[in-house]
């Protein structure tokens, strides 16, 4: 029996609930809530599902470029030249980054230590950059010990990574500088331009040289890849593929050895003559293949390809040596004595003189109010152009170039190349000057005035290479071959040869013939005795050459350019221009010493030294690839 | 005489509810983040204890301790601005013996029983304005501290709460009504009062295009995660927005988003229910519970939990603002969970202590048996038991 007034439980049953009304409402507002919710799920997973999973795909799939490898560039027999090496470099992938601007702005930081860039230079870099899932290259070609340091970095910077990416190499990186020319990250100005090629922001483009003048052909074609990455950018894997075609292979006409040469004889001659600065251009007067291309000084060509330091390139700029500027293409001088064979034809050819004509060479003449003098100070007696040459008689010249007038020497400039840019394969080639008095009045600086207006003394240094004429060393060598090889002018090239990666010729070389030099053979065979005798005769100012021990035989004329306005006194510019052997050239050769002094005394030994390593060794030299 | 076991008075529903909340976000977690795991099951381990010791204390003792604690808890939220440990732009943490602690978490429960306390104490004075003064009074000093923190999120989960104690406590109409009048016109104001980054969060909300890289990628990438899910999910371990990482704070405030993914629309729908049905449940027993302070434990933990539910399930599919709170129970965080299991302890608290059916025999006569908490009319099944 249950005592009264004691609380008692039974099992099992319930107090009645006391839900007050608000306990119900409270209870309807979940079920609302969860039936709103439930809505916005059938809405985004249902009705969107869809469209919304097509967003995730295009959240984690990603097309990436995958870089085609640049072609491999080898001189005519197979030697390479600038070729890709595998080396480490430094990525990052934008949406890999702290996402906090602090963070960035100290990761940018951590990156630029490590790269030798500045933050704000990479922080462009990754803004301008429009695939944050793209690895954007920082720093390529890292050293193993900057890797190292790199890849204990790593870990406290997300988003960055290291690559193994192959980097463009040069051998003999200063021998061949100006040929080769280099590579480099498109500046931002630039990529613009290019986008519609499809170039990425920093691809690696040709700057200059070869590199530059063949880029469509060395670059390829870029492949891609489809990737499924992280939110971070890491590639987790790659779903389809279309493989990048590398670029092709091209092999120049230089000979690798003689081009070696070249530059060694430059050096050395350079030194001799204190002189900073040179050029050599060797061609094949039979087609026009440049075999030797040498402008010193040359520069390191590999510090570009890693991504050159603005430091570094400053201190390129500021050499006094300009070791960037390619002098032989692009190097304007004087010709100097090495003009008269154009003198001489245009005189032969016009009817000025013929081969018998015997006109004084005296100290010195004077046209108008002016006096010219000789190279010599004292009088040579009389001579006819085949004498004029070897002795380089200057007042002889004068003579021949007062009766020719400046539109008629001229035009026989420009049929031997001057005044026209050579159609050479490498960008910056400069055309020389073929002069006449309206260009004097368009370089003048009181344009109308009397000292602008041309006069009879700027007619007869004219015609002797000196007045308003000028040259680059390739057109000089141009010239020179001309004279070897019957009067045809061709068009220099230094691609020997395109092959595709399995080693098939694609292009090879064909003579392109620029015109033929409206000379008759018998007036050119005057002036190519004319170029012998400067080496085997008695006047000739080249005898030295024998001396020297020049066993060949063939043409030359020597060059001494004296230039500049009034108060410069600087040594002349030496030249030599040569061809051989006389009968059937295969070699022709233009040298130049800038300030070198007497082209005998310094442009010639150098190059001497070059034909004799020429001839010694033109079994090999003129064996195809 | 027939005594039942107090076990016996344990609600074994609302236990398998949460422990099958818990199971689902254990799934999430590790599907979102491995390495958290551990720490979370450790976190549960402290959370089952709470749950059990809050649940084995008579609620009744815990007026006397609501004061006190109150005062506690403001020096520990004062404690934070002065030492604490930042994340996001926010100081949040304390350490304490190494683990973090975010007090914030705890101050939920005890700004709960402080009200609960208030509002018991001013039984038969509901109405009045005193009363919604006071419990304004009590709300507002940790509110302010935590949105001070700044952790606007936390704030609203306090005057969520303060609202939904003094409407299911049975405040004026009126007063209720001039409260979310003020509210009303405070909204304009609310962006100008907040940092920078709160500014943003809502204006990513309003228009999540406008930076979709920037403060609106996580939005849009939680977004996408859901609706990718589709009707079944990728599966467990399988959704792509969330193994690759795109969903962001996928662990904790965007974990919904992670669990969408995985198991689609009926995942979510079973997730809903779960939650819909404990908080039914607590309302059930708010509905049974034997006094007006055990009645006010159990409904401010329904409202506390329910607003915590619709916020973070809201801001994950676009409905909210982001406003980082973690989904009760199932996101990844300790102090979190440890809180919501100790709530739910002491509902169960409540609920032990409920009275299953009383025998006065004085009033047997009127054959109605009264509770505290209403009356029950026996049938004769009943009395005749009784009688014997």
């Amino acid at each position: 029996m249950i005592e009264p007034g004691r609380w008692v439980e039974l099992a099992g049953i319930e107090p009645r609930p006391r839900w007050t009304r608000r306990l119900h409402l409270f209870t309807a507002i979940v079920l609302i809530g969860v039936t709103v919710l439930s809505w916005r799920l059938v809405e985004l997973q249902v009705i969107q599902g869809a469209g919304f999973n097509r967003l995730a795909l295009i959240n984690r799939i990603h097309r990436l470029t995958v870089e085609a490898e640049r072609g491999v560039i080898y001189d005519r027999h197979g030697l390479q030249l600038a070729f890709n090496d595998p080396a480490w470099s430094l990525q990052v992938t934008p949406v890999g980054l702290p996402d906090d601007r602090g963070g960035r702005a100290a990761e940018y930081q951590q990156l630029a230590r490590l790269s030798g860039r500045t933050a704000a230079d990479i922080g462009l870099a990754v803004a301008a950059d429009l695939d944050p899932y793209r690895p954007l290259t920082i720093k390529a070609g890292l050293t193993q010990q900057e890797a190292e340091t790199a890849q204990e970095r790593l870990p406290e910077l997300p988003g960055a990574r290291l690559d193994q990416v192959p980097v463009r190499r040069y051998a003999d990186p200063e021998i061949y500088s100006h040929v080769l020319g280099y590579t480099g990250r498109i500046d931002g100005e630039a990529y613009k331009q290019l986008r519609g090629s499809g170039y990425l922001p920093d691809e690696s483009i040709g700057r200059a040289g070869v590199e530059a003048g063949l880029e469509d052909v060395l670059r390829g074609r870029n492949g891609w890849e489809d990737v499924e990455t992280d939110a971070n950018g890491v590639v987790k894997q790659v779903l389809a593929l279309q493989a990048p075609v590398a670029g092709r292979s091209v092999y120049l006409s230089l000979d690798g050895a003689l081009q070696k040469e070249a530059y060694g004889r430059l050096q050395e001659g350079l030194a001799k003559a204190n002189s900073k600065a040179g050029a050599i251009v060797a061609t094949d007067p039979r087609d026009g293949e440049v075999l030797a291309l040498v402008s010193y000084p040359g520069y390191d060509a590999n510090a570009f390809a890693a991504g050159i330091t603005q430091a570094a390139y400053d201190k390129l700029l500021a050499d006094p040596g300009k070791p960037l500027y390619d002098r032989a293409i692009a190097g304007l001088y004087p010709p100097g004595s090495t003009f008269k064979m154009i003198t001489g034809t245009a005189g032969l050819e016009e009817g000025k003189i013929t081969p018998s004509t015997l006109l004084g060479c005296p100290s010195h003449l004077s046209f108008g109010a002016w006096t010219y003098w000789n190279w010599a100070r004292y009088d040579f007696g009389l001579m006819n152009v085949l004498k004029a040459i070897p002795t380089s008689c200057d007042t002889f010249f004068y003579q021949v170039a007062d009766r020719l007038g400046p539109d008629a020497l001229a035009a026989y400039a420009r049929a031997f190349g001057y005044g026209a840019v050579p159609g050479i394969e490498i960008p910056g080639a400069q055309a020389g000057v073929a002069p006449n008095p309206d260009y004097k009045q368009s370089i003048c600086a009181t344009p109308g005035s009397p000292e602008c207006s041309w006069n009879e003394g700027d007619t007869v240094t004219m015609g002797i290479g000196q007045s308003y004429v000028l040259a680059t060393p390739l057109i000089q060598a141009m010239y020179a071959a001309t004279m070897g090889n019957s009067g045809t002018l061709l068009r220099p090239t230094i691609v020997h040869k395109v092959t595709d990666g399995a080693g098939t010729v694609l292009t090879s070389a064909q003579p392109a013939v620029v015109r033929q030099v409206p000379i008759s053979p018998a007036n050119l065979e005057v002036l190519r005795q004319g170029m012998n005798q400067c080496l085997n005769g008695p006047w000739g100012t080249a005898a030295i050459a024998r001396v020297l021990g020049f066993r060949w035989d063939g043409g030359c004329k020597t060059g001494t350019a004296q230039f500049g306005g009034t108060g410069v006194d600087l040594p002349s510019h030496a030249w030599f221009v040569d061809f051989g052997p006389y009968n059937t050239p295969t070699f022709a050769s233009a040298t130049l010493l800038e300030n070198g002094g007497f082209g005998e005394y310094t442009a010639e030994p150098v190059a001497v030294n070059v034909l004799d390593y020429y001839f010694d060794h033109r079994g090999q030299i003129n064996l195809d690839g | 005489m027939v005594r039942l076991h107090p076990l016996h008075r344990l609600d074994l529903l609302q236990l398998l509810l949460t422990a099958m909340l818990v199971s689902l976000g254990l799934m999430a977690v590790f599907s979102a983040s491995q390495p958290d795991l551990k720490r979370q099951l450790l976190s549960l381990a402290v959370g089952l204890a709470a749950f059990a010791a809050a649940a084995a204390l008579d609620y009744r003792q815990l007026r006397r301790a609501a004061l006190p604690t109150y005062a506690v808890c403001l020096l520990l939220l004062l404690a934070v601005h002065l030492a604490g440990h930042s994340a996001l732009g926010a100081r949040r943490w304390l350490s304490i013996a190494g683990f973090p602690l975010e007090p914030s978490e705890i101050a939920k429960l005890v700004i709960l029983v402080a009200l609960a306390d208030h509002l018991a104490r001013a039984q038969g004075r509901e109405q009045r304005l005193p009363t919604l003064l006071g419990a304004l009074a009590l709300a507002a000093p940790p509110a302010v501290l935590i949105l001070l923190q700044p952790d606007l999120g936390t704030a609203m989960v306090f005057a969520a709460l303060c609202v939904g104690l003094l409407f299911l406590g049975g405040a004026s109409r009126l007063h209720l009504a001039g409260l979310g009048a003020i509210g009303a016109v405070a909204i304009p104001i609310v962006p100008h009062l907040l940092h920078g980054y709160q500014r943003r969060r809502l204006e990513i909300f309003l228009n999540p295009a406008s930076d979709p890289l920037g403060a609106g990628y996580n939005l849009i990438q939680a977004r996408i995660a859901v609706g990718s899910g589709g009707v079944f999910g990728h599966g467990w371990l399988h959704g792509p927005q969330s193994q690759l990482g795109f969903v962001p704070e996928r662990a904790t405030d965007f974990i919904f988003a992670v669990y969408a993914e995985q198991f689609g629309l009926l995942g979510c729908l079973v997730l809903l229910l779960l939650f819909a049905f404990l908080l039914v449940r607590l309302a059930w027993a708010a509905s049974v519970a034997p006094d007006r302070f055990g009645f006010l434990i159990a409904t401010g933990v329904a409202v506390m939990l329910s607003f915590q539910v619709a916020e973070n399930i809201g801001m994950n599919i676009g409905l909210t603002p982001i406003a980082g709170i973690p989904l009760p129970l199932v996101s990844y965080g300790g102090s979190a969970l440890v809180t919501n299991l100790a709530a739910l302890g002491l509902v169960q608290s409540v609920l032990l202590r409920r009275r299953l059916l009383v025998y006065r025999p004085e009033q047997v006569l009127e054959r109605y048996l009264l509770n505290e908490s209403g009356t029950v009319r026996l049938g004769p099944e009943i009395e005749a038991p009784l009688r014997a």
